[in-house]
C-alpha cells in the first residue's frame, strides 16, 4: 500500500485523511409493532449535509457538519475531532427499505424503517377451549 | 478547525496512524489529563477554539433548542446546564417494544470548561443552529496581539 500512495502529492493525501475520519453518532434503536427506528445525534449537521442510503441490506448514515469557523481559529480544546459523522448498519430483510422516512431535528436524525406488511405483528387470539 | 483536531491524540505523527488510533481508543491515556475532561463521547461536546479577537466555544448539544441551554460565566469557567431527553415518552404507534440501543444521552448535564484570562464577558454573544451553539468570547482590547512598528534609527 505504501508503494501506491507514496507517489501521491502530500496535499490530496491530507484531503482525503480529511475526508474519511469521522465520528460514530451515538444512536438509540428500538422496536415498535410496525416499524424498527434509529435516533442519531448528529449535531451540526443540515439537511444538505445529510446523507442516508440503503445499499441492499446495508443501511449507512452519514453527515457533514457545516460551522461557521472563523479564518484563522486554532483550537484549544476539542472533543470533536472530526467534522463528519458516519455510521453503518445491517437491516434484517423484513425491513421495506423502499418506505424509510427520515426527519431530521435539531441535530437529531430519526429514522423509521417500516416493516413489511406480512412481517407485522398480530395479536393471536387465544380461544377458550 | 475541527479537521486537524486529530494532532491532540496523535502527537507528532499525524500520518494514517489508525493502529495507533485505536490504541488510543481502548487504552487509558497514561498523561495528567485536565481536571474538568470527560470521557469521550460525553454529551454535549465542547470544542474550543482561539482567534486573535476572540475564544469560541462551540457546544454539540444535539436535540436541544436555542431555549433549552443555560450558559453562565464566573470566574472564568464556563458552565453549561440543561436537559435532554433522548426518546419521547411514549411510541406513537402501540407499545413500544425492545430497545435494542441505547447510547445517547438522557438526563440533565451540567458541565465546566475553564476559559482563558483576559475575556471580555460582557460582550459574549451565543448562536445556535442545528444543534451547535456557538459561543463568541471576545478578548479584551489590551489582549489583542498588536503589530509593533519598528522605526528606523
Amino acid at each position: 500500500m505504501n508503494e501506491v500512495t507514496r507517489h501521491e502529492p502530500q496535499a490530496d493525501v491530507a484531503a482525503r485523511e480529511r475526508r474519511s475520519l469521522a465520528m460514530r453518532p451515538p444512536v438509540d434503536i428500538y422496536e415498535e409493532d410496525n416499524a424498527l427506528f434509529v435516533v442519531a445525534d448528529m449535531p451540526g449537521v443540515t439537511r444538505d449535509g445529510l446523507s442516508v442510503e440503503v445499499d441492499g441490506n446495508l443501511l449507512s448514515i452519514e453527515g457533514e457538519m457545516h460551522i461557521d469557523m472563523p479564518e484563522g481559529i486554532a483550537a484549544t480544546y476539542a472533543e470533536a475531532q472530526a467534522q463528519r459523522y458516519a455510521r453503518r448498519f445491517t437491516l434484517s430483510h423484513e425491513i421495506d427499505t423502499a418506505a424509510i422516512e427520515a426527519r431530521l431535528e435539531n441535530g437529531v436524525l430519526q429514522l423509521r424503517l417500516p416493516k413489511k406488511e406480512m412481517h407485522r405483528s398480530r395479536r393471536i387470539e387465544i380461544r377458550a377451549a | 478547525m475541527f479537521g486537524d483536531l486529530r494532532r491532540f491524540d496523535t502527537g507528532a505523527s499525524p500520518g494514517l496512524d489508525w493502529f495507533r488510533n485505536w490504541l488510543d481508543d481502548i487504552l487509558q491515556e497514561g498523561g495528567p489529563a485536565d481536571i474538568r475532561s470527560v470521557p469521550r463521547g460525553s454529551y454535549p461536546m465542547i470544542n474550543v477554539g482561539r482567534t486573535d479577537e476572540a475564544v469560541r466555544v462551540y457546544v454539540l448539544a444535539a436535540g436541544l433548542g436555542a431555549d433549552d441551554l443555560e450558559v453562565s460565566v464566573q470566574d472564568n469557567v464556563l458552565t453549561l446546564r440543561g436537559r435532554r431527553d433522548a426518546l419521547p415518552a411514549r411510541g406513537e404507534e402501540g407499545d413500544r417494544r425492545p430497545c435494542f440501543r441505547r447510547e445517547r444521552f438522557d438526563g440533565e448535564f451540567a458541565r465546566s470548561v475553564a476559559l482563558p484570562e483576559g475575556l471580555d464577558v460582557e460582550r459574549a454573544e451565543a448562536r445556535y443552529h442545528d444543534g451547535v451553539f456557538e459561543i463568541h468570547l471576545p478578548k479584551r482590547e489590551e489582549l489583542k496581539p498588536r503589530r509593533i512598528e519598528i522605526q528606523a534609527a
